[in-house]
């Protein structure tokens, strides 16, 4: 096959892909392999001492309540992320999609949220829900008279307000897409649609919807690694996975054991389950979604 | 995560290029040095670094700031088997015990020796070398020390009809301070406390109550934690009380409680003393300090050390080792803790820089800065109790106890059970610990 590609250079193909093939094992599969070589270990910080443990940190893992509260508490997360996220971007887009006086004002104002870093955006979360000096808990009180709403004491309430925020920053992202998927959905489409009496809801669901599916399948995809790995920053800067442990999420959860605690073996246990959790739902979600996605020309 | 591993193989990566690249072309002898000082404080490190570049052109001192205090040991962990970290090392007081057991570095008071001078270290102020000294030798050099004390608002105070001069002694009067202060309405809230398991550790040792075994993991290493008993419950039922009345507000770990202070919603605040000079230019009160409140009927001990200390990297040549102990000579040397202390609000930690700073009258301008020496000075120090904790999976160990602080002031536990568990998890990181570090 790739001598007829490429005759008369036998190895050519193969010294052309090399550096990225180098990269990919050199940064990735190295590291990934060594990781779940010391997840059998348990070590010093320092590597002064190593000790074989089998699979202790991974029985461990699996019999500690926190672990176990840290799961549930990612899929709350992500599926606040994913569904009440995806929705909102959905809704919004499809406003942004109007016809009307300004709409490039709007369309950048609701855009924007992406390009802040999540440090900032931790902050302002934070800053907002303060609970002495935060505007928020400032309106609640005075419209419950009195109530103290504390997010660093309210577990829920705190693991609400991360994926809150977490939402919030992934909504310019999600509309960007949803806009451009909307926009490649053909006017005759809903005009017939309207011309055969179909309501505006009905042609949403019936037309506009399924032609978005590649983008939502791929938005999907998109805000479900969002959901599990790229919170890190948001989480550190407002909670710390606090309080108690209520957003602890698998992945700050990680951080914490490997690079705070210093426990290299039960992090690195931590990170190949993650993996083999992200792997299996990624599968299901490409196997499925997209073989059910419309996609046409 | 593994996009931070490259992160960190990058840094590390380009860190050596750097480092070749500056010894090849520059003479003086170049000592590293990895710090975790950003801010207000940023600027006074490197005025330091720069003053003594100047007068030592043997050497030079390379800063470099390395993210926070757990950042920073992370750093330093992962750049070592690569032998690519630095010379000097900044090191929270949490992290001295694992420092002690790394075999990575050598121990401050063996330096003098080893460069054939002879050191009196008893010039430094010594509540403070006394935490970092294992059977009376210094490990590490004491950089930014400080202990923690109550702050005050003296006009709330007055507004509350208190009086201004008298801030609570004793938890007894904290709880009817703030009942009082309530009860005027000039804030909804009293107190609040910033890192709530050192306050804790704090309070323990200001009452001369061991808070694990072993005495306090100084005599070998703790095997349990023991603050869970009728003292430790008494002060954790206490705090939740005043909570549970509206006089406590939690203000999370580390600093964010200083907001609510420096904005006046809140009249009290327990905290680092190392936050008194933000705290005394934000505020536009009348700001008192005190000493920490007691339990009465409880033992005397000590408030104890916390804050950073230099840790010098083992294996380093004569000549770099020279540098790094001429640079430790003069953060101690007079003028330039006094910089320090008047800089960042960190202990000088010498007793030349403490008269001079009390001979030129820095203390009777304010003596919001005495109120941190003197408790120091007040308490004792011949118990390990009274000292200072040291144990090997301290970072960890202080999350559980937040994690207990936080779930029994929300209401998912009771008191009791919340610090009982905290406690056994504590003992399952203590047990960890022993079996990679016990003989």
């Amino acid at each position: 096959m790739h001598e007829d590609r490429f005759p008369g250079h036998k190895f050519l193909p193969y010294i052309l892909i090399a550096p990225s093939i180098a990269v990919i094992f050199i940064f990735l599969i190295g590291p990934f392999g060594q990781s779940i070589y010391e997840s059998f270990f348990v070590s010093t910080p320092f590597g002064t001492r190593t000790i074989y443990v089998g699979l202790r940190n991974y029985i461990r893992l699996f019999s500690s309540p926190d672990y176990l509260n840290s799961v549930v508490a990612t899929f709350k997360f992500a599926a606040f992320v994913i569904i009440i996220g995806l929705s909102i971007s959905l809704a919004i887009a499809q406003l942004l999609n109007q016809k009307i006086r300004g709409v490039g004002f709007y369309q950048v104002a609701l855009i924007w949220t992406y390009a802040i870093s999540p440090t900032i955006a931790g902050v302002i979360w934070a800053s907002m829900f303060a609970p002495a000096t935060g505007l928020i808990p400032y309106i609640v009180s005075k419209l419950s008279g009195g109530y103290t709403m504390n997010w660093m004491t309210n577990g829920q309430l705190a693991l609400f307000i991360v994926a809150a925020a977490a939402t919030w920053k992934m909504l310019g992202y999600n509309i960007i897409f949803f806009l451009a998927g909307l926009q490649n959905v053909p006017d005759e489409f809903l005009e017939a649609a309207q011309i055969d009496g179909a309501s505006p809801w009905k042609a949403f669901w019936r037309i506009t919807f399924p032609m978005l599916s590649p983008t939502t399948s791929f938005l999907l995809f998109v805000n479900m690694l969002y959901a599990f790995f790229q919170v890190f920053g948001l989480i550190d800067i407002m909670t710390r996975g606090g309080p108690g442990n209520a957003t602890e999420l698998l992945v700050y959860k990680l951080y914490r054991d490997g690079f705070i605690h210093l426990n290299t073996g039960f992090a690195s246990a931590q990170s190949f389950i993650i993996f083999f959790v992200i792997s299996v739902v990624a599968i299901i979600q490409l196997r499925i979604v997209t073989r059910k996605a419309i996609y046409f020309r | 995560m593994k996009l931070r591993k490259n992160f960190l193989i990058i840094l590390i990566l380009s860190l050596c290029l750097l480092l070749s690249a500056g010894t090849a072309l520059a003479k003086p002898v170049t000592i590293t040095f990895w710090h975790a000082m950003s801010g207000s404080r940023l600027g006074v490190v490197e005025s330091i670094i720069e003053s003594f570049n100047a007068t030592h052109p043997d050497f030079e001192v390379k800063p470099l700031f390395t993210g926070s205090y757990a950042e920073t040991l992370t750093k330093y962990v992962a750049a070592y088997p690569t032998k690519t970290g630095p010379n000097m090392v900044q090191v929270y007081e949490v992290g001295t015990q694992t420092m002690i057991d790394s075999d990575a570095i050598t121990p401050v008071y063996q330096i003098p020796g080893m460069l054939g001078e002879t050191w009196d270290w008893a010039q430094y102020v010594i509540p403070i070398t006394h935490y970092y000294s294992v059977d009376g030798n210094l490990w590490s050099m004491p950089f930014n020390s400080s202990t923690a004390m109550l702050y005050y608002n003296k006009d709330l105070f007055k507004a509350a009809g208190l009086d201004p001069d008298k801030p609570p002694t004793t938890w007894k009067e904290m709880e009817e301070y703030g009942e009082k202060i309530l009860a005027s309405g000039v804030v909804d809230h009293v107190y609040s406390t910033g890192w709530p398991s050192w306050i804790f550790e704090q309070t323990m040792a200001y009452h001369n109550h061991l808070y694990a075994d072993n005495d306090n993991g100084r005599a070998g290493l703790a095997t349990e934690v023991v603050f869970n008993d009728e003292f430790g419950h008494k002060v954790f039922e206490t705090w939740i009380r005043l909570h549970d009345k509206g006089i406590y507000i939690y203000g999370g770990a580390e600093y964010s409680a200083n907001s609510a202070f420096k904005a006046g919603q809140i009249a009290m605040l327990i905290q680092s003393t190392s936050s008194l000079a933000g705290i005394l230019k934000a505020s536009e009160f009348k700001v008192g300090t005190s000493f920490l409140p007691r339990f009465e009927g409880y033992p005397v001990g000590n408030s104890i050390i916390g804050g950073g200390s230099l840790w010098v990297t083992k294996g380093q040549s004569e000549e770099e080792l020279r540098g790094v102990w001429e640079f430790l000579k003069y953060i101690g040397q007079k003028d330039i803790a006094i910089q320090w202390h008047k800089g960042t609000g960190y202990f000088p930690v010498s007793g030349a820089a403490l008269k001079a700073l009390l001979d030129e009258g820095w203390f009777s301008a304010d003596q919001a800065f005495l109120t941190a020496f003197l408790q120091i000075l007040a308490g004792r120090r011949d118990t390990a109790a009274a000292t200072g904790v040291r144990l090997g999976p301290f970072v960890a160990m202080r999350e559980h106890f937040r994690a207990a602080l936080e779930k029994s002031i929300g209401g998912e536990l009771s008191p009791k059970d919340a610090l009982n568990e905290a406690a056994e998890k504590m003992n399952a990181l203590l047990k960890d610990y022993l079996e990679l570090y016990g003989k």
